[in-house]
């Protein structure tokens, strides 16, 4: 496996990086401040670490959903499912919290049965996120709200697990899930990684793209200097609430901002997480969640029986939309003229490819 | 290095100093009453010496802002009647020229002395100038010590010398002389009994050309003086036909060079103590009866060219001589003629070539030679900030950032110990270096260049004590043409790279009495910039607060505040760090040997023999910022409070 020099050439230096934040961290030489990723100076070793934790370097999804879950998927569209609901957060919904609150409330639920030691996941304001290592449920609730900047939140995840933690959980977009997944999986030097107990929960976030800094100067300038206390981006295009209002833009105005890496990205529900949440894009009070693992199964049963979030049956008509959205996405990526499978900045498809197109045909438009 | 022996009253004694007391005892010799410097390699320590007596002897000795304020402090005494002293290296004379240019117009009265350090080799400079050729530029006359002995001598007769031509005389003293340790004998120490006197009607001026002629007048007196002065002598043969004009410790290596070559009893030897302006008489009875004469003198051909053209004047009655020097090419170092140091191998291989006396260059010279003899024992070194240096952190914190912010910022340098930021224990991180002071100026350019496309973030480094020198005029021109730059001060709370002497932002002067600190962040903000202060050692934050002021426009400046590593544990008990072998897994770590081969402060280093990490106790002084970046954090801090 190669090193640095490759990670740097083949993904920091093109653009590529989705500042996931895994590598971060693992030596003294790739550093992290707002959303950027860089390496401040050669290591001068041929291997390293940070190239096999990469999520955008030899990401095979068939290897993957083996080494996660122990079969294929059946599913190209969402990944390996087990079951799928509406969801929303029982009484205590953190203030800030997106939609049913379903993620921050899980967040918290699992750190304060013990399930977990610490959640790595994105905090800060809207404006300035950053990450964070929350190990109360206050501290959760902290962070509660979508931030659509990338925040390499893996380092703190790193950090923790340097430090001697063991048992952490993190909730993370597709591509931080599947660098923490590659580190678990991999025979990484040093023996942060070889214990299996280190990441004992992963919640996905449904995630399409996210934006470059640049774009909060935009929307700043747009909010004229007031607090942007929240934002969305639901379909019709994204919203940033502030103290007296809203303000509203096309999607196509915000094109600009979205990062290159995730224009090449293949997973929007994070397809190797323990559980997924995202909006339903139909009733802004609940959450669509994925349930995927046994261990996700068993968080959201302690979580029902003790209240902490609550579900409804996923609307039937639905679904079919939200396989849409997802097999579009893999159909732009695969459509891309410089799309090459296994090629950096995209996934080995494999032979998933037939089934995704076959898939894809034959979901009602 | 005795102050016991700069104290000793008793004239006649013979004590040990270096050339810089020897020089400080001259000056207490002569009844000076007033010295002032700006801190500076080889003479820093003459003012330091002179302060810690001052008490003693009644004389005002300060540490001034920078070397051009010194001399002007120094002006003043004299001007009342008092005998006065400035000490600056090559480098504070030019910061001085423009105010010693015009002094040497308009006069002086009570004895004025400048001392004036060449380093010869750049030794602790950025460069090797020779500042004789500026005392000729401006008209003041140079006396030139080849001894530690007669740095003392030289230094007492050029206060009486300065009274007789009412000019200020220079005293050029090179590094091998001021930091060699010597045998003087003493004279007696002399208390300054003047009454300092400026009446009003007393003018000092310098204006019009009628005050140019009498300056002409006073060095043709000079040199007058010159030919009977005991510091100008001959030894050798009676009219010798080959003769060496020799100045400084040239002097010493001619003499060791003709020994060597066996060529004393052929050779004449003229030592030139005064080499500014030429004893034109003096010389002119020896290079008549010359027929090849030799110069030994550092850097740069001086008593060279003017001899030559000396000779040219007269060539009717000296008839034909071949002159054998740095313009011939036949005194030249390895780097070549007027670059570097002399020594006797140096002269020796000269005499050698020049004469076809048989000479064979020893096996250990330069570099070349050490390397033969000690192959691979020795591993090579560098030039390395201290164990714990705060600029090492500061360096690694901007390289950091730069990286991150990912438009390509540029970083420029000034002078100080984090000059060294050109090497590797700086990660070769500026990419300009100048003179004191230069590098906020050359910022305030690059900050004004966005209009012609130029859009790289500018840092500029500076330390505490060139900041109050000669930076502020700098800071003050970049907020009133609104330059773009962030200034990245680089506070250790000293003057350290010669020796921790203190500035304006200190609170006590040079001979320890309480001082009125002017705080930098006042001046700063006081010209109207945001100022920010941030503790170096705290990486991670400095790296923060870096990559956001990168962000800002303006003007804007970075206090990254933390004291010198060397003076925070002096008289302290420093904390102990050590490498825990567990959490060590050497080269199994994807870090590459971090600590030791990248960030590389001299403490950390690399145990062959277990493979892991190590520190060397005896030379780290416990900062503690490794063990904020070991990435297995396998080091550890035991603090002492």
């Amino acid at each position: 496996m190669p090193g640095q020099d490759r990670l740097k050439r083949d993904i920091i230096d093109r653009g590529l990086c989705s500042s996931c934040g895994m590598c971060v961290g693992l030596c003294p030489y790739i550093k992290t401040a707002g959303d950027m990723v860089r390496v401040i100076n050669p290591c001068g070793l041929a291997e390293g670490a940070c190239y096999s934790v990469c999520p955008k370097v030899s990401l095979d999804l068939r290897e993957m959903d083996l080494a996660v879950f122990g079969r294929e998927r059946e599913d190209q569209a969402l990944g390996v499912v087990r079951e799928i609901y509406f969801a929303r957060a029982g009484e205590n919904r953190a203030a800030k919290a997106q939609y049913g609150g379903v993620a921050s409330a899980l967040a918290a639920f699992a750190l304060k049965e013990g399930m977990v030691t610490g959640m790595a996941l994105a905090g800060g304001g809207v404006l300035c996120p950053r990450p964070v290592l929350a190990r109360t449920v206050d501290e959760v609730n902290g962070c509660a709200g979508s931030k659509y900047t990338a925040v390499p939140s893996l380092a703190v995840l790193n950090r923790a697990l340097r430090e001697g933690m063991s048992g952490l959980g993190l909730v993370g977009r597709p591509c931080q899930i599947a660098a923490a997944r590659k580190a678990q999986a991999g025979n990484l030097a040093g023996d942060q990684f070889s214990n299996p107990q280190a990441v004992g929960m992963a919640l996905g976030l449904f995630c399409f793209w996210s934006l470059s800094p640049d774009f909060y100067r935009f929307a700043f300038r747009r909010v004229k200097g007031e607090e942007m206390v929240r934002m969305d981006i639901p379909l019709e295009g994204p919203v940033v609430e502030t103290n007296s209002g809203n303000c509203r833009w096309q999607l196509e105005e915000i094109r600009p901002f979205i990062k290159k890496p995730c224009s090449l990205c293949f997973d929007s529900t994070s397809e190797w997480a323990d559980l997924s949440v995202g909006s339903t894009e139909f009733d802004p009070s609940w959450n669509t969640l994925i349930v995927r693992s046994d261990k996700g199964r068993e968080l959201v049963d302690l979580a029902l029986r003790r209240g902490a979030i609550e579900i409804a049956q996923y609307p039937e008509e639905r679904l079919p939309l939200l396989r849409r959205a997802a097999l579009n996405k893999k159909m732009r990526v695969l459509g891309l003229p410089e799309f090459e499978d296994g090629k950096p900045g995209f996934p080995v498809v494999g032979r998933y490819r037939e089934q995704i197109e076959a898939q894809w045909g034959g979901v009602n438009q | 290095m005795t102050i016991m022996g700069v104290r000793e009253e008793k004239p006649g004694v013979r004590v040990a100093l270096t050339g810089n007391e020897s020089i400080a005892r001259g000056a207490l010799e002569a009844g000076v009453a007033y010295a002032a410097s700006y801190p500076g390699s080889p003479t820093a320590e003459v003012l330091g010496t002179l302060a810690k007596v001052a008490g003693e002897h009644d004389i005002y000795v300060e540490w001034s802002v920078n070397e051009k304020v010194a001399l002007e402090g120094a002006a003043a005494a004299s001007f009342t009647g008092l005998r006065s002293l400035t000490v600056m290296k090559a480098d504070g004379l030019n910061v001085a020229l423009d105010f010693a240019g015009a002094l040497a117009i308009s006069g002086c009265r009570g004895g004025m002395v400048i001392v004036v350090g060449d380093d010869p080799a750049a030794h602790s400079s950025v460069r090797e100038e020779d500042s004789r050729n500026l005392c000729k530029v401006i008209h003041l006359p140079v006396l030139e010590p080849s001894s530690v002995e007669e740095a003392m001598d030289m230094t007492r007769e050029a206060f009486s010398l300065s009274e007789e031509l009412a000019l200020p005389v220079v005293v050029r003293c090179v590094t091998r002389v001021c930091h060699a340790s010597g045998d003087v004998k003493l004279g007696k120490i002399a208390r300054t009994e003047r009454e300092p006197e400026f009446q009003r009607g007393d003018r000092v001026i310098t204006f019009g050309i009628a005050l140019h002629a009498m300056q002409e007048q006073k060095l043709t007196r000079a040199s007058a003086l010159f030919c009977k002065s005991g510091f100008n002598s001959y030894t050798g043969p009676q009219r010798a036909q080959r003769l060496i004009i020799a100045s400084g410790p040239s002097y010493m290596y001619a003499l060791e060079a003709l020994e060597m070559l066996d060529l004393s009893r052929e050779t004449g030897v003229l030592k030139l103590g005064t080499t500014w302006p030429l004893p034109e008489s003096l010389l002119l009875d020896y290079l008549i009866n010359a027929s090849e004469v030799v110069f030994a003198e550092e850097v740069e051909p001086f008593v060279e060219d003017n001899v030559m053209a000396l000779a040219a004047r007269h060539w009717k009655d000296i008839g034909s001589i071949t002159f054998y020097g740095k313009r011939s090419g036949h005194v030249a170092g390895p780097a070549g003629p007027g670059i570097g140091e002399m020594n006797p191998d140096i002269l020796a291989g000269s005499l050698s070539k020049i004469t076809g006396a048989a000479f064979k260059s020893p096996v250990l010279s330069g570099r070349k030679g050490a390397l033969e003899l000690l192959g691979e024992k020795m591993p090579g070194r560098d030039l390395a900030l201290c164990a714990g240096c705060p600029h090492r952190a500061s360096f690694w914190s901007i390289k950091t950032a730069l990286e991150l912010d990912g438009r390509g910022g540029i970083v420029l340098g000034d002078i100080g110990c984090y000059t060294l930021g050109i090497a590797r224990t700086g990660y070769h991180i500026l990419q300009t270096v100048h003179c004191m002071g230069a590098g906020v100026g050359i910022a305030g350019g690059m900050g004004k260049l966005d209009r012609f496309g130029f859009n790289r973030p500018v840092i500029t480094v500076v330390g505490d004590s060139t900041f109050y020198h000669a930076a502020v005029p700098a800071l003050i021109n970049a907020r009133y043409n609104r330059s773009n730059f962030m200034l990245v001060l680089l506070d250790n709370e000293t003057t350290a790279m010669t020796g921790h002497q203190p500035h304006p932002g200190r609170s006590s002067t040079a001979t320890g009495e309480p001082a009125d600190t002017v705080h930098m962040e006042d001046i700063i903000r006081g010209i109207g910039i945001p100022c920010s202060l941030q503790d170096p050692y705290d990486v991670e934050a400095t790296i923060d607060v870096i990559c956001r002021m990168l962000q800002q426009e303006g003007p804007r400046v970075l206090i990254l505040r933390r004291t010198c590593a060397l003076a925070a544990v002096k008289g302290k008990q420093k904390n102990r760090v050590y490498v825990d072998g567990k959490r060590c897994i050497g080269d199994a770590c994807g870090c590459g040997r971090f600590c030791s081969k990248v960030f590389s402060c001299p403490a950390n280093i690399w145990d062959a023999e277990s493979g892991k990490a190590r520190i060397d106790e005896a030379v780290c002084n416990g900062c503690g910022v490794c063990a904020t970046l070991c990435p297995r954090q396998a080091i550890t801090v035991e603090r002492t409070v």
